[in-house]
């Protein structure tokens, strides 16, 4: 039947310019059983294309089923129905072509800083000297120069954090999956990294899928802000954000952004929560 | 100034040990100069001393030099240590790893757990004969259980998040296990180590008074046999200062080895 397709259609009427999406979420659905014998259903039929390069950023209230959602597209947890598709290839289980940042920096205490970042190098068993200098680089860049010998308890927790994005990116994935990583930071720190990971992004230029509950934090970061409704969760909402970059903190106290939160605001209201 | 502190502090702990060293001899000297307890149930420090020293000068090559015996038990420990840790961390790893294997495994290690584990010297002593054998086997044997269970809680105890961590890099079992679950239980298997290093002398001692040609224990039951109390006593220092030295080094290793745990840090301050 494909040869039949693909005789059907001559090439000169393919479209060249169509992007296959890094990652395409197809009508993902998580059921899973508690302890007690209850059927949960976290995640009713999540769709979503995510674009080269793209910076999304998903929103919505505590329990929804964020942070499952993101385990299934990191390939930890498998999903109840559905298709990933990578570069157009469908995929199950973890790959290395994404990176992943969690809550916590999860560093490992008897490493150094350079020895944790390089660590999926040495899963994936890559080239440790060539990757050791491009740690380094990162490393600079993400403003952690000098405490590559250090080891994760000298740092705070805004630094580890940032480590962690380093370790994140190290592999050079497709895409980096971020769950919430400034949720355990204070608020200053919080909008201090907000810039920094603007700054990393804008130089890596990676796609992310961004998991936060701060409205602000998904509208200053993103170029689309994506609301989950409570559980089961299913997109409510999908608001393109085109700020000019780089964007600075001063465009948190402009009309156009407050109109943007309070929108986000009210979506997350009426999907059973109201946030930041 | 903290330091300052510190440093008082250390001096005073050192002057108050001494102290309490001192007085403790003292009384001893006094209850046996002023009551009429015989020697071979209670001798001076003084005899004791001239034991000690009797039995430390003497040449390495002679029977009744410590040295002698002293070797035989520090290598029957050291060797029988080396060898149960080995077995008790490996055995851990087989049994966190593998459902299968742990219980199978059960019902021998609550059975062997809740035997008191020195009554199978005489058996070693058949199995293996008089010599080095049987003593490495219990010194092994007494290490082993410990350290099993302790380093099978340490690697049961990896947190969720680092297991993830390598889940989302399709890390190996292996690659799990070398750099997540053995480095996190280290801290529990050095408090094993710790447990095992003093059980291994003790399994080393008690096999030798069971049947041995050469050790501290040996020396012991003959001294005990011409009622050489001030002997015995001597050798029980001789194996009290063995015993804090292989502490010591046991602590070391550990500082070395788990220098980024906060409990090592605290246990080591202390």
């Amino acid at each position: 039947m494909s040869s039949l397709q693909n005789a059907a259609t001559p090439r000169v009427c393919a479209e060249p310019e169509v992007k296959v999406p890094v990652l395409s979420v197809r009508a993902i659905d998580k059921r899973f059983k508690t302890k007690s014998g209850d059927e949960i259903h976290a995640l009713n039929k999540i769709s979503v294309d995510l674009a080269d390069g793209e910076f999304v950023s998903v929103l919505g209230p505590s329990g929804c089923g964020k942070t499952t959602l993101l385990k299934i597209l990191a390939g930890i947890v498998p999903p109840s129905g559905g298709t990933l598709l990578y570069r157009g290839t469908a995929i199950s289980g973890p790959q290395a072509g994404m990176g992943v940042v969690f809550q916590s920096s999860v560093l490992l205490p008897w490493w150094t800083v350079l020895d944790n970042v390089l660590l999926p190098i040495r899963v994936l068993k890559l080239d440790l000297t060539s990757y050791r200098q491009k740690a380094r680089e990162l490393l600079r860049l993400v403003g952690l120069e000098g405490f590559e010998n250090s080891y994760p308890g000298e740092l705070s927790g805004g630094m580890q954090q940032r480590a962690a994005i380093v370790r994140g990116l190290i592999h050079d994935p497709g895409i980096l999956l971020m769950d919430e990583p400034f949720g355990a930071l204070d608020a200053m720190t919080r909008e201090r990294m907000n810039v920094e990971l603007q700054r990393i992004w804008l130089s890596t230029r990676k796609t992310v899928f961004f998991i936060t509950h701060s409205v602000s934090e998904a509208v200053f970061l993103s170029d689309r802000v994506l609301v989950m409704s409570a559980r089961p969760g299913s997109l409510v909402e999908n608001v393109r954000v085109s700020f000019p970059r780089p964007r600075n903190a001063d465009l948190m106290s402009t009309a156009e952004f407050g109109d943007l939160t309070r929108h986000l605001r009210h979506v997350l209201g009426g999907s059973g929560a109201v946030h930041d | 100034m903290t330091k300052a502190i510190a440093s008082s502090n250390r001096a005073s702990f050192v002057v108050v040990v001494l102290v309490s060293l001192g007085a403790g001899l003292l009384i001893w000297q006094l209850a046996v100069s002023f009551t009429h307890i015989p020697s071979y149930i209670l001798p001076s420090p003084k005899s004791v001393w001239a034991a000690l020293a009797d039995g430390l000068t003497r040449s390495p090559t002679e029977r009744a030099s410590f040295w002698f015996h002293l070797i035989d038990t520090l290598r029957a420990t050291v060797f029988g240590f080396l060898i149960g840790a080995t077995l008790g961390i490996f055995f851990a790893a087989c049994m966190a790893e593998y459902w299968l294997v742990e219980v199978a495994a059960l019902p021998y290690v609550v059975g062997l757990q809740s035997l008191p584990k020195v009554a199978i010297a005489p058996l070693l002593v058949i199995w293996l004969g008089y010599g080095s054998g049987s003593k490495v086997a219990m010194a092994a044997v007494l290490t082993l259980f410990p350290v099993l269970i302790n380093a099978m809680a340490g690697f049961r105890s990896t947190p969720r998040d680092r297991l993830e961590l390598m889940s989302a890099l399709n890390a190996s079992r292996l690659q799990v296990f070398r750099y997540i679950r053995f480095p996190g239980a280290l801290p529990m298997i050095f408090a094993g180590l710790n447990i095992g290093i003093v059980y291994a002398m003790l399994g080393t001692i008690v096999s030798e008074f069971t049947g041995a040609q050469r050790g501290m224990g040996v020396i012991m039951t003959q001294m005990q046999s011409v009622s050489d109390t001030a002997g015995v006593f001597a050798a029980l220092v001789v194996l009290g200062c063995t015993g804090y030295v292989l502490i010591s080094i046991m602590r070391l290793a550990q500082r070395w080895a788990v220098f980024w745990s906060e409990s090592t840090r605290r246990e080591i301050d202390q």
